[in-house]
């Protein structure tokens, strides 16, 4: 088979060449229309109920992605309460409010709100905090002394030591969050104060992560091709010969990444690592023929010849090495998490064309070599081998690493079981957690800007809490039966009421809410009262009033029952710590309340009755900022946020907010028919985490059950199967055990790589087993003889090939992204480390019962 | 113009006759805002008015308030007296606003909250917030100092003189301009447009369904348009009277926790 096609293609050399050509100009043309996405919300698909929740929550609410800007001033003794630092604030709060993008209406900053307050008795007033720059120190004084006492900015807008002032910054989408954040810097530039500025928020991190996974592309992917060149010309001696692997690997993922971008999907943080994935694997397989190839040719050959050979050889462990990495990728697709889908999808694509490539590539490549090129590169890269083998003659490590297992497979066998004792334990340790914060390194700017806020302030990551009153539609239809009576109680009068009413109801239809219908009912009764026949009035009147009472019920919190209730929610999170504070309706209620009553802190209550809650807030409706109303609260009053501050977005911090919540609202059930919803981008994250940890699992499964059942078909033996997918099952659960021993999260990276790398190390085993077993075939069945045979050329090719593989993700330890570094490292260290183990304890288990594994072939000694 | 527009019209006949005699050159732009600011605001010696007011976000969701008016002007003066008396919905019912314009200085305003029975001076602040909720300012209800403005006749069509309005201190509102079509028969601004300092007309004001009540001209509609947040806020008036003799104690703090049901009902 593979020797055919072999043949096939070397026949037609030029045609192969032109194939390869137009398929990479052809998807490489599509390379330029990319489109990146940094957004974490797109690891759900646009379907997933707690996403789509979430957006119905913001659109509600009116709620928008925010750039968080922190201004900190610890020289002078008031902080930022000096006149020059609050002058800046008041600049930079202006110059922000009109860059384009910015939702200036929303945006929050001390000279950007209202301060309520009593001016003189008797008098309430709403004014700007800072209607202007203050000129001297007693004014700035004085808005310190007026936003210390507005509870709902404490923490939030000014930090409780006075030294930072935060401004909170709506974006119309966030995908232009880094543009915003470099032009506030530029403004910061010029306000020419000391104070210290630091920009973070959810949005500006994703932007810059963004800019920076470009970064990466063009540095770490390239990089790690020049590395794996290295690598290769340092083991193999020939450019010519390592040209061949490199121009396959570039037109692997040229067309991988061309097609990708080409099908329009986006280039998230998962598949910008497809190049960087592609090129070692894609480079691996041609390093077995090539070598193969050069061992095998003598100067006067016919490359033609030698290569059909080498393929019909290689032909079965090439393709079976593919495909089982294919399927460790190919197992993403069982992931609820669109890009880890696309990312597992496309390297699977990638694979096919290397596989291909090697098959058919190869081979027309060699063959167009000239002769003296091919007798050079067969010449050096003999006296290479000669030399290697020279120096590990007998007393080679990998001979005697290969020997004792051997001898002592019960030592080994003893040792694989307590590192897996070990790894189980170490497993158990694993914290799963993730905080798209910390994808940057410590010391990016981001990543102190977010520690410096987040220790002053309340929390820059946010959640909200949707409550929701149900059973309004069942309160209306309750309200049509009791005004069915009337309707009744006129018909018996000889009063026909019905058509009317009915002709009002359906007028009312349009409305956007049960209470918006009662609302606009009320007008047509009203209007409808001037036409009235004069006897018809009073059951109008009736009907109104009973319409107008229908309508008040709906307006669930207008209640100050239903306000306590999130007060008190609000206090017990705020006091468990569990967050750094939450603003609701009733804190912007029980402001404005005191502010009305006297000012004075024993007033900062809830009004007794609904209609004082609803003239508190008609009120506050005349302030500068009357809109903020509806962050809180919806218009027809059924349904109502809590914001929670949260001081760290880590996904633990989040859970255990929900934990918190839901045991509160176990012990203090909400007002009757009230429901709880989550929202906020630091919430999402917490859903597709946990999605994704059960969707790994899943992959994970299946990957080993398929490539086990490859494995048992590639060597017809259950028992040989079984023994192939021991050394990577030991490399993970080694590599999961040390991870959850010395404390590193399992976050979204770490999870990826799981599964994939099933596919990738198993590769090792089957060259092992092969190997093992062809050499069984030349020492006439001795197995020790063999096992010696297999540890001389076969295991230094197996090492090199785990070397290359494994220095070809080490380039990401370049990148300036935590997640392509731990892919680097982890991916370095299980290939590095299941290459030694497949070599380590393959040997000790097959020296347990050489017959029963390998089968009649082993002879009895 | 507007809201308390009850009112408005102005010397009504007298403005038809001059209309129809001047037909050459058009007035002085200082007559012309003069003018339109009696037609607006100071129609008749006092009048009543009902009003219904939709508040409409983007999404269709609404807020209504409904509201009687009494106003009175303080004779020999430019100064005013307002009572705005809510009637519905019935949490708002009872809550009270008693306004005293004086266009020299800052306004005298009071609010009554029945249900916390409270009666509360508002401080003078800033005229361009909104009133209770809805896309309509203070200024726009008791009418903006003419003098803050610089005003120059932009054209004069067929049916109405535009006028330019430039405030004198930028910094002070939010808006770099407005536009105003007054209508050359009634002395009414029908439109305002409010352009913001990037040049774009960001909410536009519209005085529609102009009706001669007691023989002024007098808006029964008018409508704010919010064009950044895409929301509206339309009053219908009714039952607007002019010229009844409303006492000036109607317009003390006394009619904060009574209202006065002989002068807010309609006869």
């Amino acid at each position: 088979m593979g020797k055919t096609l072999a043949f096939w293609c070397m026949d037609r050399s030029r045609a192969v060449f032109t194939a390869v050509i137009l398929m990479v100009l052809a998807l490489g043309m599509m390379i330029p229309k990319i489109m990146i996405d940094t957004d974490p919300e797109n690891m759900l698909s646009a379907e997933q109920p707690d996403r789509v929740k979430h957006n119905e929550i913001r659109d509600r609410f009116g709620l928008h992605d925010m750039i968080v800007v922190g201004q900190v001033n610890t020289q002078h003794a008031q902080g930022v309460f000096n006149p020059e630092s609050l002058a800046a604030h008041y600049a930079l709060t202006r110059a922000i409010e009109q860059m384009d993008g910015v939702i200036a209406r929303d945006l929050m900053s001390m000279a950007a709100v209202d301060n309520v307050e009593q001016a003189g008795v008797g008098t309430i007033a709403y004014d700007w905090l800072i209607p202007s720059p203050p000129e001297t120190q007693e004014e700035a004084d004085r808005i310190r002394a007026a936003v210390e006492r507005l509870p709902m900015y404490q923490g939030t807008l000014v930090s409780e030591d006075g030294q930072a002032a935060a401004l909170f910054v709506p974006l119309e989408s966030k995908d232009i969050s880094h543009r915003i954040a470099m032009e506030i810097r530029s403004v910061v530039e010029g306000l020419g104060v000391a104070d210290e500025f630091h920009i973070t928020g959810q949005p500006v991190a994703q932007d810059t992560f963004g800019v920076e996974m470009f970064q990466q592309m063009a540095i770490s992917a390239p990089l790690a091709g020049l590395v794996i060149f290295l690598a290769m010309l340092y083991f193999f001696r020939s450019l010519p010969l390592v040209i061949a692997p490199m121009l396959l690997a570039m037109a692997t993922v040229i067309s991988t990444m061309g097609l990708l971008i080409g099908m329009g999907y986006t280039v998230h943080i998962m598949s910008s690592m497809i190049p960087i994935f592609l090129m070692p694997i894609a480079v691996v397989a041609s390093v077995h023929v090539l070598s193969n190839f050069a061992d095998r040719y003598r100067p006067g050959d016919d490359p033609r010849e030698v290569m059909g050979d080498v393929m019909d050889k290689l032909f079965k462990p090439v393709l079976f090495t593919a495909l089982t990495t294919a399927v460790g990728f190919l197992s993403l697709l069982t992931t609820p998490i669109p890009p880890v889908q696309v990312f597992g999808g496309f390297i699977s694509f990638g694979v096919v064309v290397a596989l291909l490539l090697t098959l058919g590539f190869i081979p027309a490549y060699t063959v167009s070599l000239k002769r003296e090129t091919l007798d050079r590169m067969a010449e050096k890269f003999r006296r290479k081998e000669l030399a290697d083998q020279q120096a590990n003659k007998d007393g080679g490590l990998l001979g005697r690493m290969g020997r004792f297992p051997a001898r002592k497979p019960g030592m080994v066998i003893g040792l694989v079981v307590a590192v897996l004792v070990v790894s189980v334990y170490g497993i158990q340790q694993i914290q799963i957690n993730d905080n798209p914060t910390l994808w940057f390194k410590e010391d990016h700017r981001i990543r102190i800007a977010d520690k410096v806020l987040n220790e002053r302030f309340a929390g820059t990551y946010e959640a909200y809490i949707n409550l929701r009153q149900t059973g309004i539609e069942q309160q209306v239809d309750e309200l049509r039966r009791s005004i069915q009576l009337t309707l009744d109680e006129a018909a018996r009068e000889g009063l026909d009421l019905r058509s009317a009413w009915s002709g009002m109801w359906e007028d009312s239809a349009g409305a956007a809410s049960p209470g918006d219908r009662l609302e606009t009912l009320a007008m047509l009764i009203d209007d409808h009262l001037f036409d009235a026949e004069p006897e018809a009035q009073d059951y109008w009147m009736e009907i109104l009033d009973q319409v107008e009472a229908g309508r008040t019920a709906t307006r669930a919190f207008q209640n100050p029952g239903h306000l306590a209730w999130m007060d008190e929610l609000k206090n017990h999170l705020e006091k468990t710590g569990v967050i750094g504070k939450a603003n609701s309706l009733a804190d912007l209620v029980k402001t404005i309340n005191r502010e009305l009553v006297s000012g004075d802190m024993q007033d900062y209550v809830l009004p007794d009755r609904a209609n004082g809650v609803a003239q508190t807030i008609l009120s506050f409706q005349s302030s500068q900022r009357p809109d903020d109303l509806w962050n809180f609260v919806t218009r027809d009053f059924t349904q109502a946020s809590i914001w929670l501050q949260l001081p760290s977005g880590d996904n633990q911090v989040m859970s255990r907010v929900v934990d918190a919540v839901d045991r509160f609202v176990a012990d203090n059930p909400p007002p009757a028919g009230v429901e709880l919803e989550w929202g906020g981008g630091t919430y999402i994250n917490l859903v597709w985490q946990g999605e994704m940890v059960e969707g790994m699992l899943w992959a994970l499964g299946s990957a080993f059950i398929v490539v086990l059942i490859m494995m048992i078909a590639l060597f017809r033996s259950l028992l040989l199967g079984v023994l192939a997918m021991l050394p990577l099952t030991i490399t993970i659960a080694a590599i999961y055990g040390v991870m959850g021993l010395i404390g590193k999260d399992y976050d979204m990276p770490v999870a990826v790589l799981s599964s994939l790398s099933l596919g990738l190390s198993v590769d090792f085993a089957i060259h092992f087993i092969q190997r093992l077993r062809m050499a069984l075939d030349d020492v006439g069945g001795d197995w020790k003889a063999a096992m010696d045979q297999v540890f001389d050329e076969p295991a230094r090719a197996i090492v090199r090939n785990a070397v290359v593989i494994a220095i070809g993700f080490l380039p990401l330890l370049a990148a300036p992204l935590v997640p392509y570094i731990t892919v680097g490292v982890f991916l370095a260290s299980i290939m590095a480390t299941s290459a030694l183990v497949s070599l380590f304890v393959l040997p000790a288990f097959i020296a347990l019962a050489p017959r029963a594994v390998l089968g009649k072939a082993v002879k009895s000694v | 113009m507007n809201l308390l527009k009850i009112t408005s019209g102005l010397v009504g006949g007298f403005a038809l006759l001059m209309s129809g005699s001047l037909v050459l050159a058009a007035p002085p732009v200082s007559e012309i805002i003069e003018r339109a600011n009696q037609a607006s605001y100071y129609a008749g010696r006092d009048g009543r008015s009902e009003a219904r007011m939709r508040i409409e976000d983007n999404r269709g969701r609404t807020q209504t308030r409904q509201f009687s008016v009494l106003r009175k002007n303080v004779e020999g003066s430019d100064e005013q007296k307002y009572l705005v008396v809510f009637s519905r919905p019935s949490e708002f019912r009872g809550t009270v606003f008693l306004v005293h314009k004086n266009p020299a200085a800052d306004d005298d305003r009071w609010l009554y909250l029945p249900d916390l029975d409270l009666v509360r001076r508002i401080a003078p602040g800033d005229k361009r917030t909104s009133f209770v909720g809805a896309h309509i300012f203070y200024e726009d209800i008791s009418g903006r100092n003419l003098n803050e403005d610089r005003h120059e006749l932009l054209e004069e069509t067929d049916q109405h003189y535009v006028l330019k309005s430039t405030p004198k201190a930028p910094g002070s509102v939010e808006f770099a301009s407005f536009q105003t079509w007054i209508d050359k028969e009634t002395f009414l601004p029908v439109r305002i447009e409010y352009t913001n300092a990037v040049g774009e007309v960001y909410r536009i004001m519209e005085n529609a369904n102009i009706e001669v009540v007691d023989g002024y001209p007098t808006p029964m509609m008018m409508r704010v348009q919010d064009l950044q947040s895409g929301g509206n806020t339309v009053v219908q008036f009714r039952g607007v009277s002019y010229d009844l003799g409303i006492p000036d104690a109607v317009f003390t703090e006394r009619s904060l926790r009574n209202p006065p049901a002989e002068w807010l009902d309609r006869r």
